[in-house]
Parts: C-alpha cells; sequence; structure tokens
C-alpha cells in the first residue's frame, strides 16, 4: 500500500504544477457561474418589469437557473450537455498529463524505476486523476453556491433547493466519471502521441455511436437480410435495437443528465403520443440504475485491458 | 555475493537477437565498464538489468533477487538521455522522483543537487537547462535513494571535455562510497581512466570481460605509445635513450616514446629511478581503441 500511496502523492504533485488544471479549474469555476449570473442579470433587467413576469414566471426562471442551488446545478448538469461534454475534455486533459505524458516526455523508464511496483503505478495515477474530477467537481459546488450567494445581492433569488438530491448526483456524476477515466487512460496509453490520444478520447465513442446509428438508418433491423435473419434466429434483434441504450456516452453523463428528465417528460407528454422524444435525443432517458450497470461494464473491460497491457509492457 | 548476475540473458525483437545469452557477474563496489558499438545491445541489458523490459531468455539479478522485483528499489538508473517533465523545475523533478520513490528526505534533494553542482539552477525549469545540466540532474535523480547500484547508459554522451569529466569524477565519488556501478558506453576513450573492468558487447553477445590491462595484452598490441611530461625535457630524452627506447621530442618538456606492453608498467618508476621528475604519463588512446576495435571486428576475439 505504501507505493501505491506513493504514486498518489506523486501525481498529486506533478498535476498542482501543470497550469492546464488552473485553466479547466477557471473554466469551471469561474466563467460558467459569471455567465449564469449574466444571464440571470439579463432576464430581470430585461423582462422583470414586463407582462412575461406577471404570473413571476421571470423570477421562477432566474431562481431556476441563478439561485445558488441553480447555478451549483449547472455547474453539475451543463458540462455534459456540449460536445465533446467538458467533462471528456477535463478527464482527457487529466489523463494526458497523467500517462500521455510519460512516453511524449520518456519519462516511462524514469517512473517504473523510481517505483517499479507498476499495479501501484497504474492504481495510483488512476486514483489521482478520480481525486483530481473530484476537486473539480467539488470545486463547481462550491462556485456554483458562492456565485449563487452573490446574485442573491441583486436578483430575486434564495437558497432554497433540494440540496441533498443535488449533492447525490454530484457524488453519482463523479463515480460516474471513473469509466471516462478508464476509457481515457486506456486510449492515451495505447495511443502512440497525446494528440492522437486524445482525440480518440474525445470522438471515439461517438464515432461508433454514429457508425451504428447510419448502419439503423439505412439498412435497419427488418428481417429482410440474411444478417438480420441470423441475428433473429439467435435473438440478438432485440440487443441489436436496444444497443443505443448500452452507448457509452448516453450512459456515462446519466447523473448529470437526471435534473432535466423531469423537464422533458413534461415536454414529451405535452407533446402527446406521436411528439418527438426530447428526453431520447439528449439522453435523459437512460434509468440510473440501469447505467451504474452500463458503465461499471465499460469501466470494468476498459480497466481490465489497460492492466493486462501496462503490466507486461516493455518500456521504450 | 554479486550485486549484479546476468544468466544467459536474451532478448528477441520479433527475428532480431538483441541480446545473445549474456552472463557476468559484478561484485560489490565494482565500478564496470560496459562497452560496445551503437546497437551492439547495451541498452537493451541495462534495460532488462533495470527491469524495464522482460527477457525473452535467461535472468537478470540485482542484490540477490531477480529483476524485476523489490531490488529495483535500490537501484538507481539514467538510460539513455536523462528525461524529465520540462514544465518543472530541476528540483520540482527530483521531489517528483522522491515522493514516487518514498522515504526520501527533502535534504537529500539538496545534498544531490550540490553534489552534481546544480544547485544553483535548480529553481529553472528543466526546459531551460543545457545538455550538461540535463545529465548533470540526471545523475543527481539516479542517486536521490542512495542506491546500492547504480546503472548507467552513456552518461557523458553530448557533453563537453569538462562535463565528462565532472561526470567522470562524480562516478568516482560515488564508487568510492561502495555503491557498485556498471556504466556504458560507445568510447573506450571515455571510460578508460574511469574504470578498470570492462565488459564488451559487440551483436548482442559478450565478446569480453576482464580488465582494460589485460584486454591490450590479450590482443598483442605490438607496442604502447607513453606521453610523458618532466621538469627537465633534455633530462627526459637523456633518460629514455639509456633505457634503450627512441623517444620523439614533443615541446620543451615532453617526448614520446612507444615501447612493449610489458615494459610499460614499469617505465614511469625507472624514470623515476634515473632521477627525472615526470609530472604527467598518458598513454596514447589509439592504442587501446585499436584494440578494442580488432576486439569488436572480430580479429582478436577471445576464446
Amino acid at each position: 500500500m505504501t507505493a501505491f500511496w506513493n504514486v498518489v502523492a506523486a501525481e498529486a504533485f506533478k498535476l498542482v504544477r501543470r497550469r492546464r488544471v488552473y485553466v479547466l479549474a477557471g473554466l469551471w469555476w469561474l466563467l460558467l457561474p459569471s455567465l449564469v449570473l449574466i444571464v440571470g442579470r439579463v432576464l430581470v433587467s430585461n423582462l422583470a418589469a414586463s407582462f412575461a413576469n406577471e404570473a413571476g414566471g421571470v423570477d421562477v426562471l432566474v431562481q431556476t437557473l441563478a439561485s445558488p442551488f441553480g447555478i451549483a446545478r449547472i455547474g453539475v448538469v451543463g458540462p455534459a450537455y456540449v460536445s465533446p461534454t467538458f467533462y471528456v475534455i477535463v478527464v482527457a486533459a487529466l489523463a494526458a498529463v497523467l500517462i500521455g505524458e510519460e512516453r511524449s516526455h520518456k519519462m516511462w523508464k524514469t517512473v517504473l524505476v523510481a517505483q517499479p511496483s507498476r499495479p501501484a503505478v497504474l492504481a495510483g495515477k488512476l486514483v489521482a486523476a478520480m481525486l483530481a474530477v473530484g476537486v473539480l467537481l467539488g470545486g463547481a459546488l462550491v462556485s456554483g453556491v458562492a456565485f449563487g450567494a452573490i446574485g442573491t445581492l441583486f436578483l430575486p433569488t434564495t437558497f432554497a433547493g433540494e440540496w441533498g438530491g443535488l449533492l447525490r448526483t454530484y457524488l453519482l456524476q463523479w463515480a460516474f466519471s471513473g469509466a471516462l477515466v478508464a476509457f481515457a487512460f486506456l486510449m492515451l496509453y495505447l495511443a502512440r502521441n497525446v494528440a492522437v490520444g486524445m482525440i480518440l478520447v474525445f470522438f471515439l465513442p461517438g464515432l461508433l455511436e454514429a457508425l451504428y446509428s447510419i448502419y439503423a438508418a439505412v439498412v435497419g433491423f427488418q428481417p429482410i437480410n440474411r444478417f438480420n435473419v441470423f441475428l433473429q434466429g439467435i435473438r440478438l434483434r432485440q440487443l441489436l435495437e436496444d444497443l443505443p441504450t448500452y452507448f457509452f456516452s448516453a450512459n456515462v453523463y446519466a447523473p448529470a443528465r437526471a435534473p432535466v428528465r423531469e423537464l422533458t417528460a413534461a415536454f414529451t407528454e405535452a407533446a402527446g403520443a406521436d411528439g418527438l422524444d426530447i428526453g431520447g435525443l439528449i439522453g435523459a432517458n437512460i434509468t440510473l440504475e440501469r447505467a451504474v450497470w452500463v458503465v461499471a461494464g465499460y469501466a470494468l473491460l476498459c480497466l481490465g485491458l489497460l492492466a493486462w497491457r501496462f503490466v507486461r509492457a516493455d518500456v521504450d | 555475493m554479486p550485486a549484479i548476475v546476468a544468466r544467459n540473458l536474451t532478448k528477441r525483437y520479433g527475428r532480431a537477437l538483441a541480446v545473445d545469452g549474456a552472463s557476468f557477474e559484478i561484485g560489490r563496489g565494482e565500478l564496470v565498464g560496459f562497452l560496445g558499438p551503437n546497437g551492439a545491445g547495451k541498452t537493451t541489458t541495462l534495460r532488462m538489468l533495470a527491469g524495464l523490459i522482460r527477457p525473452t531468455a535467461g535472468e537478470g539479478r540485482v542484490l540477490d533477487q531477480r529483476v524485476p522485483g523489490p531490488a529495483l528499489r535500490r537501484v538507481g538508473t539514467m538510460i539513455e538521455e536523462p528525461s524529465f517533465y520540462p514544465y518543472m523545475t530541476g528540483r520540482d523533478n527530483l521531489r517528483y522522483a522522491a515522493r514516487l520513490h518514498g522515504g526520501v528526505k527533502a535534504q537529500r534533494i539538496d545534498e544531490v543537487l550540490d553534489f552534481v553542482k546544480l544547485d544553483r539552477a535548480s529553481d529553472k525549469r528543466v526546459k531551460a537547462y543545457s545538455q550538461g545540466m540535463r545529465q548533470r540532474l540526471g545523475l543527481a535523480r539516479s542517486l536521490l535513494w542512495s542506491p546500492d547500484v547504480l546503472l548507467l547508459d552513456e552518461p557523458t554522451n553530448g557533453l563537453d571535455p569538462v562535463g565528462i569529466a565532472e561526470i567522470r569524477e562524480n562516478l568516482r565519488a560515488v564508487a568510492a562510497q561502495g555503491v557498485t556501478v556498471l556504466v556504458s558506453s560507445h568510447i573506450l576513450a571515455e571510460i578508460e581512466k574511469l574504470v578498470d573492468r570492462i565488459l564488451a558487447i559487440d551483436h548482442g553477445r559478450l565478446v569480453y570481460d576482464g580488465s582494460l590491462d589485460a584486454l591490450v595484452r590479450r590482443l598483442d598490441a605490438d607496442a604502447i605509445t607513453y606521453h610523458l611530461r618532466a621538469t627537465e625535457g633534455p633530462g627526459l630524452l637523456t633518460a629514455l635513450r639509456e633505457l634503450g627506447l627512441e623517444p620523439v621530442a614533443e615541446g620543451d618538456l615532453g617526448a614520446r616514446v612507444t615501447l612493449p606492453p610489458a615494459d610499460a608498467d614499469a617505465l614511469v618508476a625507472r624514470l623515476v629511478g634515473a632521477g627525472v621528475t615526470v609530472f604527467e604519463a598518458r598513454r596514447q588512446v589509439d592504442d587501446l581503441e585499436g584494440a578494442y576495435l580488432r576486439l569488436v571486428r572480430g580479429d582478436g576475439r577471445p576464446s
């Protein structure tokens, strides 16, 4: 265990000396809540005295977005809704520092002599990455509350909100990020250079999912070809049709996207049976209970492959 | 108990044989040169001993334990060009390595920086370091946890003569503390002043294991040339002639003389006995280099 903790301490030491970590923290802790506060202020300035706020709708919207609870919630939900997501950017950047640059700086020959226990090195680096993700997520929560508190001085907002549920969302998203970390470590370790590794982390899941979608759209799953007849025969067709619900990117952000589920459910219900399934489009329909198993499966697969390659590899 | 043991150490990359059954033992406190042309298998052998690559066959043992294994915690290495995180200072690179290894006190970092004379530049980022500074920082890092064994791969690569001399002095000081040092080079002249014993490798096979003097004798070097300097040049020339040699004057105080290897060891003593104060006696490197080249070219491969 000593070797493992030595690696965690050394990698943490390295991370705090990397400028990009502070850039990511700045974007997440300062820029995002600042933008939300500005949006809140613009809404209040332009609409608070208008007919739109006759029923207090604008006040409710500002409380939802720019209150301490609202900004803290956007701190965990928002990063799951850009492409590539901010989560994957953070994790890829951390993995590049922790495992990708060892090859580009030719540091493996130094690292693995200073600490010859390869399992300890790999486990220590993974845990250091998870700690860093935890610090960044925790910082987003704290900064959201702090910026929201400042907002209460000039916006019609309060500290009200379901804080217990929000804390659970943060914790779950942190835990789910483990699969993202494992995937990013695997890609950056296997890739010959950091840039290629990061591109794989950003786009490989999306690419595979898009290929599947194209196949599904063009060929479909009707039993009109031999392939689908075969799949039907071995009862795999249903699984293939359900495949999108097992996609990596659909599941790994499930906790962060969960708060949006109620909203999209209301929209879908209003649209009626023939309406557009908005939740499905933005990945909010995945249930947390099943996502846990799917994400755990991805994490185990990536970690297994990574450990198998790392422990027995020759160092260039 | 030997500090380093290689038993039939073999490494194959596909069809290419990088190291072919190398076997040797190095005792504790020995300072041994590992010599061979580029691509001979020196670095691969050192990497196997450092646990960085796994042998295809055979085994490496360090401090009586098989590698890779826990004994590597008592090994310091500098394999090829030393690598660092360029965005960190020299001191921070050492702090990182110290944390990774564990059990290294902060004071030790100052000690090793002082030892390699980098204490003043230690707070500069490594990307601003010269080649020589990097080599010295690499040596400092390899000494950080006070290793019992040092594996150094061409530590003087790319250094100027002053830098080479400094590294040489550092290694002598380290060896004097009882550390076992295996230092590789492809240039004989760089390590002939440092080590007494050499291992020579060529095309992956160990072709020589013994002393430098024995190498010269074994390969039947016809003659050895010495460059001598004494307090009185004419007196030196006269004394050499009286010893039956044919010296050639080199400047006011010097002379060059060629003699059989068997007579070389006693030359300075005989001159001192003849009343000549010799303040420099330097063997011409070409002789040794020639012997080495004949060895690796196969002309004089020992049986």
